[in-house]
């Protein structure tokens, strides 16, 4: 007759534990493996599907990432729920949450319930509503009055799906001058789309060059007639669209896609009219769309596909980080950065704009920072001199004394005209690479010295 | 008794191995910048694994033994060129490869029965890791494909169990992720997909990550064949707890600490994917990753790529300045939070909400959360990564020396010798009690065409 393998199992894996620990006192040993084994296995079986969902086990459910951001719920997120309200009552409401406290051994403090849930109420507050069509109300049904409290978003408990875009190599747009396309528009055309998209994250942190590439690559699409669906709900989307004239329906049909037949479109959540737009999660990845959007009139639309998009902020990005990175191997203050230090700090340096006329140095005062020229000129003035002393160009950079020490600024930089610098103060500094002494101290000393006198600013 | 020339040829080696490893060691007596101590876990003396000895014809003299342990690949690629060329005509019975297929399967099932962690020096030691190479004998039919363990977008993964072996075990099972080609072109991941073998197999054996064991590929699929790990996802364990408590996350978040370390620190590579569906439980209630499907060695490049999951998404990819293994860091933070409250910090039904939230970065805590809990996960949110903790001065070790991980020892914990808050109960090694059920695969499939076969061939070359 053979061992049940259940025995078997713990045996050897007793085994492995008496081979790895080689206990001196052997039964306690074994004693304590079993406890710990009867511990383990109860705190899984109190948090096994078996055991908290007495309608036994379901398909597992994975959901697209988010809802339909019109409206459509998502039902299976509620079973969810339910089932959570189930594993509740098993466990509550002297246990408090039961399943926490068996697992927390080292430091036996379940979380209080009331305590969070109360503060949970917080939460409702701050998440906005699903965009401009309100989300039909369907709360789930509760046993448990807290509920609803304690997942306030109506948080989708599937798995998540992962999410990707077409691959953007920068390496190879070095070599082939990809230039986005450009559509030209008038004046006027550029101020509606400017404030179309200004309530859009995606575009409010574009700077002035992304913005206007951006602008001019989106496209004109006139929609002839009414009753033409530009785009179908379940489909891939490619594009971003804002409306430049016309009126356009929107249909969700729960199933999640168009179909056939007279009520294929589904139900009419709203319209959009001049100045509006859709569509915009295609320019993160290729998402299926959310809703069936049909013209209602004849109508004109301003279209964008994410890979121009995307390729216009990677590109940008892209060569600023280039250029940052070559202009830090210019100083010799830093010479002594690896390439990976370098690009750190390359990614880290902050942009500035600053008129003609401004003062970005002032002598006396304390450093702080150091600057790379990016754009624009500026002079270098001494007190008592009134003769600049010193022009400063693209790639110059100054002040880099200030990562050293806190010696004050032996001079004076005044821009001459509209300038752009890119910056980094000592905190941002070490912050990032440690002590800037440490850093420096990887030069040969003499060197280190010699450094004293490349800056002119220098005392 | 007979000795085969294949285990002889392994004896062989074995003894090279050990002796050069010795070698080697004594050669590099200044510690690496970041080791690992011997340790009795890892088994002293480390008994070196040997999993895929390659088809080998009886070897002509011990020169072309020495020169195939020193140089696997080139004589594996030797290999399979030939290979190539013979077996063009399909299914080809012919008894040599049939001896060297069951050769290899005996030398998965060694493996499996003695699997053991490597030392961080030896994960990267290409030249003499035998797990994680690509098989060209290895094919679907050697696998009775018992359950499906998972699906994600572009593949499924099979509990299998090898066929018709010599001295086959019941209990010897694998993970066996199954990648259509046709999907994987469709999807647009032929170059993710190739990421993700050639960075598995680069970290085969660390403590903390799914193995590698082979991958190989037939006309129209890609199969990755993995260490199975009995206890199923985080995430199901998490959504049935609802919350963890803070000893078990602290738990879960130090591994996963030690994997991110290893995997910017040592390898350059950022995994990108980060969340509890990715996270497995091993039979010993350690965690292992899985699912290298983003990850990428970026070393001191940026990349631009979207990818992730929405709600780990960190700003910078979503803004696509270019990103690196910060976002890891910031997807860590996210998942710290996820196991403390429920539920991810940014959410809305609407994605595109989830992403203005989370480029604006305000992190909203419960007010029962510990303060530690709290000051980690901002310094991980955070949306400057000139500011992000972890990607800062320190790296990883600045992370591991935050107050809320003050009770870890990070030194017993690479070598497992802490237990697991929960140790999954099995009925035998081929239990899937702690995987859901799935739809069975549909059974419409693109073919993979002539046309495609021309195209895209070249490119899944290194399966
Ligand atoms: N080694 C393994 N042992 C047990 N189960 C596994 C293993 N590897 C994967 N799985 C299961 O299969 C699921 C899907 O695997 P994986 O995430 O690698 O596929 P994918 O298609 O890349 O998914 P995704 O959509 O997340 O990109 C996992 O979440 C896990 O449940
Ligand atoms: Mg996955």
């Amino acid at each position: 007759m053979s061992l049940p393998p259940d025995y078997s199992n713990e045996i050897s894996a007793l085994d492995r534990e008496i081979l790895k620990s080689q206990p001196h006192d052997v039964l306690q040993f074994c004693a304590n493996f079993f406890l710990r084994r009867l511990e383990s296995q109860r705190a899984e079986f109190l948090l096994a599907p078996q055991h908290s969902s007495p309608k036994g086990r379901g398909m597992a459910q994975s959901t697209f990432p988010g809802n339909n951001p019109f409206g459509k719920s998502n039902t299976s997120a509620f079973e969810s729920i339910e089932e959570d309200d189930e594993n509740d009552v098993v466990a509550s409401p002297t246990a408090s949450s039961f399943a926490p406290a068996v697992m927390d051994k080292a430091h036996p403090q379940p979380i209080a319930e009331e305590d969070t849930f109360g503060n949970f109420g917080n939460f409702a507050g701050f998440s906005g509503s699903a965009g401009a069509v309100k989300p039909p109300q369907s709360q789930p049904p509760s046993a448990n009055p807290h509920e609803p409290q304690s997942f306030p978003n109506n948080y989708n408990l599937n798995r998540r799906t992962s999410v990707s875009a077409e691959s953007l190599n920068p390496a190879s747009s070095a070599n082939d001058n990809w230039v986005p396309p450009f559509h030209p528009k008038t004046d006027e055309q550029q101020a509606r789309l400017r404030s179309a998209v200004a309530g859009n994250f995606l575009f409010s942190h574009l700077d002035d060059e992304q913005s206007a590439q951006v602008l001019g690559a989106l496209q004109e699409k006139p929609i002839p007639t009414k009753g033409i669906k530009v785009i179908l709900q379940g489909d891939v989307g490619d594009y971003f669209y804002v409306v430049e004239k016309g009126l356009f329906d929107i249909y969700v049909n729960p199933s999640g896609k168009l179909e056939n037949g007279p009520d294929g479109l589904g139900t009419k959540v709203s319209s959009v009219g001049q100045g509006g737009s859709f569509g915009e999660l295609a320019l993160m990845y290729n998402a299926p769309r959310a809703a069936t959007v049909v013209t209602a009139e004849q109508s004109t639309l301003w279209a964008l596909d994410r890979v121009t998009f995307r390729r216009i902020l990677m590109d940008s990005a892209f060569q600023r980080r280039r250029m940052y990175e070559g202009f830090l191997e210019e100083v010799p203050l830093l010479s002594s950065l690896t390439p990976y230090e370098r690009s750190k700090i390359a990614d880290a340096l902050e942009t500035k704009k600053f008129p003609p006329g401004t003062t970005i140095i002032q002598e006396g005062d304390v450093g702080e920072s150091f600057y790379i020229l990016e754009s624009g000129e500026a002079d270098v003035y001494k007190r008592g001199n009134s003769k600049s002393l010193k022009r400063y160009q693209k790639g110059d950079y100054f002040g880099e004394l200030a990562l050293l020490n806190d010696a004050p600024r032996a001079a004076s930089v005044i821009s001459t005209s509209e300038v752009k610098l890119a910056t980094l103060g000592k905190n941002g500094f070490q912050r990032l690479l440690g002590p800037v002494e440490g850093i420096m101290r990887r030069n040969d000393p003499s060197k280190a010295q010699h450094s004293d006198t490349v800056d002119p600013l220098s005392k | 008794m007979i000795i085969g020339t294949g285990t002889l040829l392994r004896i062989v080696r074995t003894w090279l191995y050990t002796n050069l490893n010795a070698q080697i060691r004594k050669a590099l007596s200044g510690e690496p910048a970041f080791s690992y101590k011997h340790s009795e876990f890892l088994g002293s003396p480390f008994k070196p694994l040997h999993i895929l000895s390659k088809p080998t014809p009886p070897p002509q003299n011990m020169a072309t033994a020495v020169k195939k342990l020193l140089h696997p690949h080139r004589s594996r690629d030797e290999e399979k060129s030939g290979h190539d060329n013979q077996s063009s005509g399909h299914d080809r019975q012919d008894s040599a490869s049939e001896r060297a297929r069951e050769e290899e399967k005996q030398n998965l099932l060694q493996w499996e029965e003695q699997k053991q962690p490597l030392e961080p020096g030896q994960i990267d030691d290409a030249n003499h890791k035998t797990i994680g190479q690509s098989s060209n004998v290895l094919r679907q039919q050697d696998f009775e494909l018992i359950k499906t363990l998972g699906t994600g977008t572009f593949a499924r993964v099979w509990l299998v169990r090898l066929k018709d072996t010599n001295n086959g075990n019941e209990n010897t099972v694998f993970a066996l992720k199954i990648l259509r080609k046709t999907d994987v072109i469709r999807l647009k991941q032929v170059e993710h997909v190739r990421n993700e073998r050639n960075v598995l197999a680069g970290v085969a054996g660390h403590p903390f990550i799914t193995t590698l064991v082979a991958s190989f590929q037939d006309r129209d699929s890609l199969y990755m064949l993995l260490d199975y790990c009995p206890g199923g996802e985080v995430f199901s364990y998490l959504r049935r707890a609802r919350r963890f408590n803070e000893a078990t996350s602290q738990f879960y978040a130090a591994e996963i600490v030690l994997i991110l370390e290893f995997l910017h620190e040592r390898e350059g590579v950022a995994y990108r994917d980060l969340k509890p569906e990715n996270i497995l439980i091993d039979a010993e209630g350690h965690l292992k990753l899985v699912d290298f499907g983003f990850a990428k060695k970026v070393e001191n490049r940026e990349t631009y790529t979207l990818c992730g999951t929405p709600e780990y998404l960190a700003p910078e990819v979503i803004r696509n300045t270019g990103h690196g293994t910060a976002v890891d860091w910031w997807a860590f933070g996210i998942l710290v939070y996820e196991f403390l409250v429920g539920q991810p910090p940014f959410w809305d039904q609407n994605p595109m909400k989830i992403y203005e939230q989370i480029v604006e970065g305000r992190v909203r805590f419960p007010s029962a959360m510990s303060s530690n809990a709290r000051d980690l996960i901002s310094g991980l949110c955070t949306v400057d990564t000139s500011k992000r903790l972890g990607n800062i001065s320190g790296g990883a070790g600045a992370v591991k020396a935050h107050p809320w991980f003050q009770d870890i020892d990070w030194d017993s914990l690479y070598y497992r010798k802490v237990n697991g808050p929960i140790v999954p109960h099995l009925r035998g090694p081929a239990d899937t009690r702690n995987f859901d059920e799935y739809e069975p695969e549909s059974a419409e499939r693109e073919p993979y065409t002539q046309d495609m076969s021309n195209k895209w061939d070249e490119y899944f070359k290194d399966f």
